[in-house]
């Protein structure tokens, strides 16, 4: 009896299998992790993030180089490296993705890079503006944000050109800041120029009137300011207007965070006239641009407001679809992607940009701008230009 | 003379700090009710205010007393609803509770009001500086110690000299005996919540243009609040007004004197006054109640 | 008598079939296809930290805001250790324990004679100093980025953290049983009883003789030390360390993990952890911006109805249920523990 149930189980058993067709060749789907924050304090960047992706789409299709793609979304939740790296691991062993878009934050980047390393998945870093990341900490970081130096030098190098012999420099105090502190000096020096005194302010900060004092007895002709994007930014130019500092001869230079269009409503009046080194501005002028911010306006809500979030998205989508254009008909291979998107060039809303055909990282433009108040909107209008500065 | 207007910055600064803390040391005094979701009434006041001013043109001077009543009304009804039926509990639970209602409250703000920072626009008599007497200060900030200024005449004189002012005193004192010489301890309690409510919705509404307002206010201030109620001691009015203004004081000073100590000051201070007299500086020792 | 109390001692230590099952589970969930491991590492570790914060809060009735402090000494520790040359992971760990003890068992001797708020905020303030000093620190610590660099040699020299996890997650059971297993037995022990009356009346333990002062101190020791190799077991297995495993956002998380599970348990950590962990993970798939509103509401459910922690209602609702069977679990003069 018994061997008479085997024999029957075997033989639905084997017809189950027979009648189950052939795997067909189906098509390969590529699998994106999209590793940004979507919650805490950089909320605003994920909604920017599905904004600008619902655009893209519109505009190049869904399915580059002939493949179908699927995005997967985790929330890094901020600069929290044990979260980012559990994300990562998630996107990489578990859903398998191909390429990562993201992440934001340095602790973040650098938390993830052996993980990029050992799963070998291409990831364009889209928030983290610390030198020396990018190929240094593993060969698979690209990055279309940009580098503290890429910022600073040219502001130092533009200061230094327009006469301002003396600066106080102004920064908050972590690692980003302190780089930026030391970028400026390097740069403003060997242009002799001479920094009067260098502010540190913490980067848990309230009250400012201490430190604009300190400005005030800086006799300095220029105050270089580096502050990260929020209640520092925002709480620095506040004060800077309350303490009367607008009023002096002295002008404020500062880094894109401080005058980012995301904080630039709420810092109102404050911010007009801030002279300040950045990478894109709505306002730019090129027909690119002129495209990108009408079909932006036209299809979303006016907040978060369009600045450089959206765009440093746009730009790691062109990455990423040059890359599969790359290897239409083959098999995804992250080596290759790497290598067809090094050294390439990139026509963006900001300007002509390009990867570093060794490291990976970005080369862009930076442009002075002033901030003006046009048709009753804070914008930042660009009025010198430093071409294809390195991110080192 | 720069020692003089930075001494009048941080006591602009510890003024606004006693106004957000003052309720919160009260009612912890008084019902021993750790009450952390008091930095999210402060929050309240700033969003009302700014609501009052973009939405109904309300002119900024009337919106304060406008957060002062709403967030206080509002009070009443968190005590009514949900926070009464906690009295008693330990202090952990309440805890957990009123963090949980802080969370709520955060994703609720960034809900209606979008995550980012909102521009505030205070009447532009109010900015800029003025020169007393060879000084040159912030207008906002003469303003804000003016309004302090009153705040704690009008508290002080509503605690000492009005009825209802020693019933409330009667009952930071001595609970037990408070209700037993027949005073409504319900009542009391809530008057008090929504007094104290209000007045962290009018600290919120004061502070939003000086420290910028967003949805995640209550966790960058709920440490500073701790820190005033804890060293002034609970229950004490006056002892916040002094621990506010020397916190005020020691901040914007140690700024710009000590720049290399950051803000661990604040701290250091804080862990100082707490090993030398725990329960605050003019709180009481946790008697035979 | 002498029988009686070491009967006494003996029914406390002994396990019940939920404890092996519990860590049974753990184990088994090991070899469950396709399980997100990553993740219950993550709420290991997170449930040691809470049992390290169980010892001082729930047995000797130590609120402490800045317990972060000593899991971000041991991760730190760790991550120096790595970072410079002594990668051995297993002495590493050690190591970390220790240094974040002897801290702890400072810690223990400046806070002995506060109380309450006091308390809380010296815990608070020692913690926000140290958080900041980290940060600041870039040229010592790595600052804000956090510590760079840190290489761990594979454990008994054959199992090397990868990109799976398999080895880390192993790694972090095994030593999270150990420390439980030694907690558990401590707290069982003749001393965590004289810890559990100096919570309920220190003042009549005095009277009876026993050291409540030196007793507090140690527990603080202990506990420091046992959340110190929770944090050294992240950076190990993660290879990377940063200011945020010293922020008061931890030590609050952590006061919350604690609470939800339930006090005075050594399980309670570990319940409110794979709660609090597991949920907002889920919550923030759901929802990423607006998560904060679910668990805040969770959180104010909890304690509505869960007034003492998970746990405890659940056990108390439990033993009710079987309490007219279980006079076998009375000990010879009716108290029951």
């Amino acid at each position: 009896m018994k061997v008479k149930m085997l024999i029957k189980a075997a033989v639905i058993a084997i017809s189950c299998g027979l009648l189950t067709p052939a795997p067909v060749l189906a098509q390969e789907t590529i699998k994106v992790g999209m590793l940004i924050s979507y919650s805490g304090i950089s909320a605003s960047s994920g909604i920017a993030a599905d904004n600008v992706l619902k655009m893209f789409q519109k505009k190049y299709g869904s399915e580059p180089g002939g493949k179908k793609i699927e995005f997967i979304r985790r929330d890094t939740t901020g600069p929290n490296p044990e979260v980012a790296r559990r994300m990562a691991q998630e996107l990489i062993v578990r859903e398998k993705v191909q390429v990562i878009l993201g992440p934001d934050f340095t602790p973040n980047v650098l938390a993830i890079a052996p993980l990029v390393t050992e799963g070998k998945v291409p990831a364009i870093i889209t928030g983290a503006a610390t030198r020396g990341i990018v190929g240094e900490k593993s060969p698979y970081y690209l990055r279309t944000f940009f580098s503290i130096p890429q910022s600073v030098r040219p502001m130092a190098q533009w200061a230094a050109k327009n006469d301002i012999k003396k600066v106080v420099i102004v920064v908050a105090d972590y690692g980003p800041g302190q780089d930026a502190e030391q970028t400026f000096t390097k740069t403003f020096t060997e242009a002799g120029g001479v920094i009067t005194n260098v502010i540190k302010v913490p980067v848990r900060n309230s009250e400012f009137s201490g430190y604009m004092q300190k400005i005030k007895d800086s006799g300095a002709e220029a105050a270089f300011v580096f502050m990260p994007i929020g209640e520092l930014s925002l709480g620095f130019l506040k004060a800077y207007a309350d303490a009367g500092l607008k009023n002096t001869k002295l002008k404020l230079l500062s880094t894109g965070d401080v005058t980012d269009e995301s904080t630039l409503d709420a810092a109102g009046d404050a911010a007009l006239g801030v002279i300040s080194v950045g990478h894109y501005s709505p306002t730019h002028t090129a027909a690119t641009n002129q495209a990108f911010v009408k079909s932006y306006l036209a299809e979303f809500d006016k907040t978060p407001r369009l600045g450089i979030a959206q765009v440093i998205m746009w730009d790691a989508l062109q990455v990423l679809y040059a890359g599969l254009e790359a290897q239409r008909g083959q098999k995804f291979d992250p080596d290759k992607f790497i290598a067809s998107v090094k050294g390439k060039q990139f026509d963006s809303p900001r300007g002509p940009i390009s990867l570093d055909k060794t490291t990976g990282d970005i080369i862009q433009n930076a442009y002075i701008r002033k901030v003006e108040r046009i048709g009753g909107v804070l914008q930042n209008v660009e009025f010198d230009t430093i071409k294809d500065v390195p991110a080192q | 003379m720069v020692f003089l207007t930075t001494l009048f910055n941080g006591l602009a600064y510890g003024f606004l700090l006693f106004i957000m803390a003052v309720g919160l040391s009260v009612t912890m005094g008084m019902m021993r009710f750790v009450n952390l979701a008091h930095v999210s009434l402060c929050m309240l006041g700033g969003y009302v205010m700014v609501t009052a001013m973009e939405r109904f043109d309300i002119p900024f001077l009337a919106t304060l007393p406008l957060a002062f009543l709403i967030t206080g009304l509002f009070s009443i009804a968190l005590e009514r609803l949900v926070l009464r039926f906690f009295y008693g509990t330990d202090d952990l639970t309440q805890v957990l509770l009123s963090i949980g209602l802080v969370f709520m409250s955060i994703s609720t703000i960034a809900y209606f009001f979008g995550p980012e920072y909102k521009p505030v626009s205070i009447p532009v008599w109010l900015t800029g500086q003025i020169d007393v007497s060879g000084l040159t200060l912030e207008r906002y900030r003469i303003f804000l110690v003016f309004v302090g200024v009153i705040l704690t005449l009008l508290i002080l004189f509503g605690v000492e000299r009005t009825r209802f002012g020693a019933m409330v005193r009667a009952c930071v004192d001595n609970p037990r005996v408070a209700s037993g010489s027949g005073l409504n301890m319900q009542v009391i309690f809530a008057m008090t919540f929504a007094v104290g409510g209000g007045l962290a919705g009018l600290g919120g509404a004061l502070s939003a243009s000086l420290l910028g307002l967003d949805p995640n206010f209550p966790f960058r201030y709920l440490v500073y609040m701790l820190i005033v109620v804890s060293v002034g001691g609970m229950g004490t009015i006056v002892g916040t007004l002094i621990a506010a203004l020397a916190i005020g004081v020691a901040d914007v000073c140690t700024k710009y004197y000590f720049p290399a100590a950051g803000g661990s000051i604040i701290y250091i201070f804080t862990v100082a006054v707490m090993l030398w007299r725990p329960q605050g500086l003019l709180g009481r020792k946790p008697g035979h109640a | 008598m002498r029988e009686t109390a070491n009967l006494f001692f003996r029914l406390r230590v002994r396990w019940s079939a939920w404890e092996i099952i519990f860590w049974l589970a753990w184990a088994g969930v090991f070899f469950y296809p396709g399980i997100n491991l990553a993740l219950l590492g993550q709420v290991l570790i997170w449930g040691l930290f809470a049992m390290s914060l169980d010892l001082v809060l729930g047995y000797r009735g130590i609120p402490s805001l800045g317990h972060a402090a000593f899991f971000g000494i041991g991760a730190y520790t760790a991550g120096f250790l790595g970072k410079y040359g002594w990668t051995e992971p297993l002495s590493g760990l050690l190591a970390a324990g220790l240094v974040s003890g002897s801290v702890g068992l400072m810690t223990g001797r400046i806070v002995r004679g506060l109380y309450g708020v006091g308390l809380l905020m010296v815990t608070l303030g020692l913690n926000l100093l140290l958080y900041d000093f980290v940060d600041r620190s870039t040229k010592l610590t790595g600052g804000h980025d956090g510590l760079q660099d840190i290489v761990i040699a594979p454990v008994l020299g054959l199992f090397r953290f990868d990109m799976s996890g398999h080895t880390a997650y192993v790694y972090i059971l095994t030593v999270t049983f150990i420390l439980f297993f030694g907690v558990r037995a401590l707290v069982n022990s003749a001393w965590g009883l004289s810890l559990i009356g100096a919570r309920d009346n220190s003042r009549r333990m005095t009277m009876l003789g026993a050291p409540v002062a030196g007793d507090l101190t140690w527990a603080f020791g202990i506990s420091a030390f046992v959340a110190g190799v929770a944090g050294a077991l992240l950076t190990q297995t993660t290879q990377f360390a940063s200011p945020e495993m010293l922020s008061f956002q931890r030590s609050a998380d952590l006061l919350v993990v604690l609470v939800i599970g339930g006090t005075a348990m050594l399980y309670g950590g570990f319940f409110g952890a794979l709660v609090y962990v597991v949920l907002r993970d889920q919550l923030a798939a759901l929802n990423p911006i607006y998560w904060y509103f679910w668990i805040g509401l969770l959180l104010v459910l909890i304690v509505t109805f869960f007034r003492t922690g998970i746990l405890p209602t659940a056990s108390q609702f439990w033993i009710r249920l079987t309490a007219h069977q279980s006079k076998r679990n009375k000990l010879p003069g009716g108290t029951s523990l």
